[in-house]
């Protein structure tokens, strides 16, 4: 399995793309580029090239899933994994996101401490 | 890492959390002013909306930052105006409105300034990520609570039990289980729980399956749990293996993905209206724009229903549902016409020629929603019917065989390693012979949830046969394999079972045949293989896994 290093990390919320920056990069040790929107992020993806992103559900605009259908016809990131950040994390929502191609669901408020450690239990699933 | 790096993350924190408390306020007192333009009736609806969003946010957001007590409040305010927004909201009493502006108003008091301390309580992944559920159990009968309580939990489930309503309520303003079991009689209380439940917000508006049990059968009881929503009404002595599956039907059924509907109409403008309307009954749509692909399109996108105009130019409905006729796989695709039509023996011609039924046109939204969602249901059932096993919901026989054969192909593609698993339940005859068939239903039906439960969503299950089961594990080779279902076996060995007072255990063997070990078997011989390694295990003691070794 090779390691996980970029992350691309798609949030509308300033305060949380920050603790969540600084919480992948210093404790995890990742490569993170963050985009404020669904429509950034489409417009930067590729050039970043990342394994793994992140996605917020809930955003003005494109949201999560729609910003994840839009990345699920860019052929080259077929293989990139994709993980869901939300505030509701019933059974059910998390079978409906998965349904639509997310590989797991962070479930918000994260601890900045340990979110690294979240994201890297993912890419080790998506490799098991 | 090291201590100063350590401490410069710690400043980084402390700074990113000042920023955050310094711009709270004003987020507070806008959620404030929200609500007190709240005036009554359904012209709040769209307040309503944005408070929820906002609340939503500062739910995620708040516990990032140390403020726990504040994410836990908001989520509160949220799930309660969300319960509001998918009823009717000329309902509302100016009451409950006016609690809301007050609860918005005490927001501000929960935002701890403190530095916080290490640990604070974050949701855990594993209860949300993983299959394990967090049951609360309410019942005031201690001994019976516990026992549940233990069994629950060799299922693998987290269960919280509260021997009184008042502590589940006070836990519910903060927390939320995945599910709710609750006794209906509460006798020193005097409580009947199914007519009290209103009485406790938080419970009440607990956005989590529900389950009554009871030693009473009562009709009237029953209405009101049906009423209050309860999802089943189980009747003491409680049949563990039994309330565990009917747990996982019910999780199961809300995992349900959404129906996927084709729309074939030259009609652009009126195809997009009907996407746009069934995507909002959240289903999942595509628009067939050239009819020729019809086939291609099919396969392609799984349709569960296809609503088809009657007359196109070039191809006309029942062209394109003769076509779709001849492909035997699709023989069972329900097909239903849209159409302005109203002449009764074209209807009937074209009803002749393959298709289910016939939707007239202009047909309403919240038709269009309920016919199509009632025939894929419907459709859903009957496949069910036809592909699984009654009992433990598993495929059957032919099902499954098939799913190896396809899965075997798909690693001989991919260079992936596949894993077939062949259980079977240790001295069968002889549970059914001392405790009876119904018994042995319970044993089997324990197996099949344990699998379930411990298996991955991309696993494959069927009852192959009596106590015989089969599994098939892609992307995961044969040490791996051994380890899930050793894990299982030991499991399953823990599970106790009563029968009038007579306490029992039962164990399983297992046999593995891995892909990579047989490079040209196809999936009936690696089958086999499997099958060998399971008498491998049986001649060896039972309770046991074996692994097949190619000659």
């Amino acid at each position: 399995m090779t390691t996980l290093q970029r992350i691309l990390y798609v949030e509308d919320e300033a305060d949380i793309r920050a603790v969540a920056q600084l919480a992948l990069e210093s404790v995890g040790g990742f490569t993170v580029k963050t985009c404020s929107s669904g429509e950034e992020a489409l417009r930067e993806v590729e050039a970043f090239a990342p394994e793994l992103i992140l996605l917020d559900v809930m955003m003005p605009g494109m949201d999560g899933p729609s910003t994840l259908r839009a990345l699920r016809n860019i052929p080259a990131l077929a293989e990139v994994p994709v993980a869901f950040m939300t505030a509701k994390v019933q059974p059910a929502e998390i079978e409906y996101f998965r349904s639509l191609g997310a590989r797991d669901v962070i479930p918000k408020p994260f601890d900045p401490m340990t979110l690294a450690d979240q994201v890297r239990s993912i890419w080790k699933d998506c490799h098991a | 890492m090291n201590d100063t790096k350590q401490k410069a993350l710690a400043e980084k924190l402390v700074e990113l959390r000042t920023g955050y408390l310094a711009r709270l306020p004003i987020e507070l007192e806008a959620l404030q002013s929200l609500g007190n333009d709240l005036r009554g009736g359904e012209r709040d609806r769209s307040g309503l909306d944005m408070l929820q969003q906002r609340l939503h946010k500062l739910a995620g957001s708040g516990g990032s930052f140390g403020c726990v007590e504040l994410s836990a409040a908001a989520r509160v305010l949220e799930q309660r105006i969300q319960a509001w927004l998918e009823g009717e909201l000329g309902s509302l009493d100016a009451a409950a409105l006016s609690s809301l502006v007050e609860d918005l108003a005490s927001l501000h008091g929960t935002v701890d300034e403190a530095e916080p301390t290490r640990h604070t309580v974050m949701p855990s992944a594993e209860s949300t990520s993983g299959k394990a559920l967090c049951i609360w159990l309410v019942e005031d009968d201690v001994d019976l609570g516990q026992q549940l309580m233990h069994q629950l939990e060799s299922f693998n489930h987290m269960v919280r039990l509260f021997e009184r309503i008042e502590e589940a309520e006070l836990a519910a303003q903060n927390e939320q289980p995945d599910l709710l079991i609750m006794d209906v009689m509460f006798d020193l209380e005097g409580k009947n729980s199914t007519e009290m439940l209103g009485q406790y917000p938080a419970l009440h508006v607990l956005n989590c399956p529900l389950l009554f049990i009871t030693a009473n059968d009562d009709f009237v009881s029953r209405v009101r749990a049906a009423r209050l929503g309860g999802m089943g009404y189980i009747l003491k002595p409680i049949d563990i293996p039994r309330l565990v599956s009917r747990i996982t039907q019910v999780f199961e059924q809300r995992r349900a993905p959404p129906q996927r509907v084709l729309i074939v109409d030259d009609d652009v403008d009126l195809a997009e209206h009907m996407r746009l309307v069934l995507l909002a009954a959240d289903m999942e749509v595509e628009v067939l724009q050239a009819p020729q692909d019809i086939m291609k399109e099919i396969a392609a996108f799984q349709p569960e229903l296809v609503l088809m105009d009657l007359h196109m130019p070039e191809f006309s409905g029942p062209d394109l549902a003769a076509v779709i006729r001849q492909h035997n796989q699709y023989a069972n695709l329900p097909i239903v016409y849209l159409s302005a039509e109203t002449d009764i023996e074209q209807q009937i011609e074209a009803m002749e020629r393959g298709a289910d039924d016939f939707l007239t046109k202009p047909i309403s939204d919240l038709q269009l929603v309920a016919a199509a969602r009632a025939r894929i249901a419907r459709a859903r059932q009957l496949d069910e019917q036809i592909s699984k096993d009654s009992l433990t919901g598993l495929l059957k026989h032919a099902s499954i065989k098939e799913a190896v054969d396809v899965e075997v192909r798909r690693a001989q593609r991919t260079g992936k390693p596949v894993t077939l698993a062949m259980l079977d339940i240790d001295h069968f005859k002889a549970v059914n012979d001392n405790y009876g068939h119904a018994m042995g239903d319970v044993v089997i039906a324990a197996v099949a949830t344990l699998l379930r439960q411990r298996l991955r969503q991309s696993d494959i299950l069927g009852r192959y046969g009596g106590e015989e089961f089969a599994v098939v594990l892609p992307d995961c080779d044969v040490e791996n394999a051994r380890l899930l279902l050793d894990d299982i076996r030991q499991r399953f060995s823990s599970l106790h079972y009563s029968d009038k007072g007579q306490g029992f255990n039962c164990t399983i063997s297992v046999g593995l045949a891995c892909s990579m070990q047989y490079p040209d078997s196809d999936g009936s011989e690696l089958l086999v293989a499997a099958d060998e390694a399971l008498y491998r295990a049986k001649r060896g003691g039972r309770n046991q896994v074996q692994e097949a070794k190619p000659a």
